[in-house]
C-alpha cells in the first residue's frame, strides 16, 4: 500500500515536471545547491499563506494562479569546470520542437554565461516555461508548469529587490485566457 | 460496659453498609460536574491533537511559501540577469 502510495506520488510528479532533471551528481560537487519540486498541493497550500497585503507576495500569489508544479536545480561550485557541457545538453534535448520553442538565447564567451529560455505551448497556449542558465560557477535549470502569466512572469523582475527590466524579448508577451 | 469492652467494638472490623462503594462513586461523579475523569482526559487529548494539527499545518504551510518565495526569486534573478544581457546586446 504504501510503495502505491509512493509510485502514484512519483507519477504525479512526473506528470507535473515537463522534463527530467537528472542533475543529482552535480549537487555532490555544488558548493551551494538547492533542489526545489514544488508540485500543485504545495503551490496551492503556499498561496494560502502569501500575504496579499505586500507587494511581492501580492505578485507571487497571483503568477501562482493556474501553475501545476514549480522545479528548480540550482548549484553553484567554487571552481570552474565542475559542470560540463553534457549537463546542459541533457537538459536542452528535451526541450525540442513542436512542444517547446526557445523564445531567448544568449552565449556571453567574455563571462562564459549561456541562457536560454523556453516555453511549450499546447492549444495554441502556454503550458510551460523552462530556463536553462549557466555560468563558469553556476548551474541553473526552471521549470514552471502550468498556465503561465507570462506578464506577471516578467514582473517579478521588478520585484523581489530586483530592478524593473522591460518585457522579456523574441516572443511578444501575452496574457493567457 | 466497661472501657475494655467498648475499644474492643470501636475497633472490631466491620463491613461498610450496602451501597456504599456505589454511593462513593456518585459523589466522586457529581464533583467533576457529571463528567467521568476518563471523558475529561480524552477531550484534554482530542484539544491537543487539534491544537498541534493546526500547528503542523501552520509551519507546513510557512515552509511551502518559503519554497515558493526562494523559487519565484531564483527565477526573478535569471530573467533579470538574462534580460540585463539581451538589453547590452540590442545596444
Amino acid at each position: 500500500m504504501k510503495k502505491l502510495a509512493l509510485l502514484l506520488a512519483a507519477a504525479g510528479l512526473l506528470a507535473a515536471q515537463q522534463f527530467k532533471l537528472n542533475l543529482d551528481h552535480l549537487a555532490t560537487k555544488a558548493s551551494n545547491a538547492v533542489d526545489l519540486s514544488l508540485a500543485g498541493p504545495t503551490l496551492r497550500l503556499a498561496a494560502r499563506f502569501l500575504d496579499t497585503s505586500d507587494p511581492d507576495e501580492a505578485k507571487v500569489k497571483k503568477l501562482l494562479n493556474g501553475l501545476e508544479g514549480i522545479y528548480i536545480r540550482h548549484f553553484t561550485f567554487k571552481r570552474d569546470g565542475e559542470w560540463t557541457q553534457s549537463d546542459a545538453e541533457g537538459v536542452r534535448v528535451q526541450l525540442k520542437a513542436p512542444e517547446w520553442s526557445r523564445v531567448v538565447g544568449y552565449k556571453s564567451t567574455e563571462e562564459g554565461e549561456n541562457a536560454d529560455i523556453y516555453i511549450r505551448t499546447q492549444n495554441d497556449k502556454i503550458s510551460g516555461v523552462a530556463i536553462l542558465y549557466t555560468g563558469a560557477r553556476e548551474f541553473t535549470v526552471v521549470n514552471i508548469s502550468g498556465a503561465i502569466d507570462l506578464d506577471s512572469l516578467a514582473d517579478l523582475s521588478g520585484h523581489l529587490g530586483l530592478p524593473k527590466l522591460e518585457q522579456l524579448p523574441g516572443k511578444p508577451i501575452r496574457k493567457l485566457d | 460496659m466497661d472501657l475494655e469492652q467498648e475499644l474492643y467494638q470501636a475497633l472490631t472490623r466491620k463491613d461498610p453498609p450496602p451501597g456504599f462503594a456505589d454511593r462513593v462513586a456518585a459523589r466522586e461523579h457529581n464533583r467533576h460536574g457529571g463528567l467521568p475523569t476518563r471523558w475529561l482526559a480524552f477531550a484534554a487529548s482530542v484539544v491537543l491533537l487539534m491544537g498541534a494539527g493546526a500547528a503542523w499545518r501552520q509551519h507546513q504551510g510557512e515552509v511551502a511559501k518559503d519554497q515558493v518565495m526562494t523559487a519565484m526569486k531564483i527565477t526573478a534573478v535569471k530573467l533579470n540577469r538574462i534580460q540585463t544581457h539581451v538589453r547590452e546586446i540590442r545596444q
